[in-house]
């Protein structure tokens, strides 16, 4: 109970800096690349009409997620940012997932991850923009309903990267607290698998395919 | 009973982080509870189209979350970064 608040680090003096390493998020999120690369290497070999289990689950990614972008975007950005929005779905629910098995944190538990997600969608929805609106006419909608509405704008647009990213790490953060805390007051009986079922695998869906819908949704906000 | 300066600022931050979730948590609970029961309704209209409504209602409930959750962060750092 009392390691709520610590988080294990690498920390090195280089030039004057001082720099800090979550080992925990670093260690986890290779561990979950790990998996995602075995996983495509498994699902894409003896491709057949008759798939093997692995490829099934692979094509419900793919076809899923493909109708829903096609859904938001045209058809040849949806081919450009298809591979971005599937990706980071199956990123995310793996990240979400792999706090249920022992001995494992959520990569997400750190806020350092799903900023950084939110960010790199951030900037994606814009380069977007600019590149298919045009610079004058990007800088203009800033301005759009009435010229003061400048500021307003632009700090709804920060706000969404805000929201977005502080929702995933609160959602996934805040259920691992509570699983911890619960289950040092029931003394780890019969409750834990329970709230490890909906906070780790129910929430974690939600909020990964709630992340992804709502990039989508900026980037495709920004090329309309 | 003597208390120094830096037991009453661990006592009111709990305190704060107690009053902060619960407030929080009535503004999500009654805006999700009403997503769902507009989803009910139209369900009720088109039974077909149930996994659809389903899903939209469940992103909207998720995106309705994020203040609850903003205050779960707030409470959190309370207790857990106020020493």
């Amino acid at each position: 109970m009392d390691e709520i608040g610590k988080i294990s680090v690498w920390a090195t003096d280089i030039g004057g800096l001082h720099l800090v390493f979550n080992r925990t998020t670093i260690t986890m999120t290779l561990w979950v690349m790990g998996i995602l690369i075995l996983f495509a290497l498994l699902a894409s070999r003896n491709k057949g009409l008759i798939p093997n289990p692995l490829q099934v689950v692979a094509e419900l990614f793919v076809g899923i997620f493909w109708g829903l972008t096609r859904d938001a975007l045209e058809e040849d950005m949806a081919k450009t940012y298809f591979p971005l929005i599937c990706t980071l779905f199956m990123f995310l629910l793996l990240c979400n997932w792999i706090g249920v098995v022992p001995f494992m944190d959520e990569p997400t538990k750190d806020l350092n991850t799903t900023l950084g997600l939110g960010l790199m969608g951030f900037f994606i929805a814009h380069y977007a923009g600019i590149r298919t609106k045009g610079l004058k006419k990007y800088v203009s909608e800033y301005f759009q309903p009435i010229f003061f509405m400048m500021p307003l704008n632009v700090i709804g647009e920060l706000a969404k990267v805000v929201s977005i990213s502080f929702r995933l790490f609160g959602n996934i953060m805040g259920g691992s607290i509570i699983i911890l805390v619960v289950s040092h007051l029931v003394y780890n009986l019969l409750l834990p698998p329970f709230l490890y079922a909906f906070f780790g695998l129910f929430v974690g869906t939600v909020q990964a395919f709630v992340f992804t819908m709502l990039t989508l949704v900026y980037i495709s906000v920004q090329v309309k | 009973m003597e208390m120094t300066g830096a037991e009453l600022i661990r006592g009111l931050a709990l305190l704060g982080a107690g009053i902060c979730m619960g407030i929080g948590a009535i503004g999500p609970g009654v805006g999700e509870g009403y997503a769902a029961g507009k989803a009910c309704e139209a369900i009720g209209r088109k039974p077909e189209e149930a996994g659809l409504l389903t899903r939209t209602m469940l992103v909207g409930q998720a995106v309705s979350e994020s203040t609850g959750i903003y205050s779960l962060v707030v409470a959190l750092l309370l207790m857990f970064v106020v020493k």
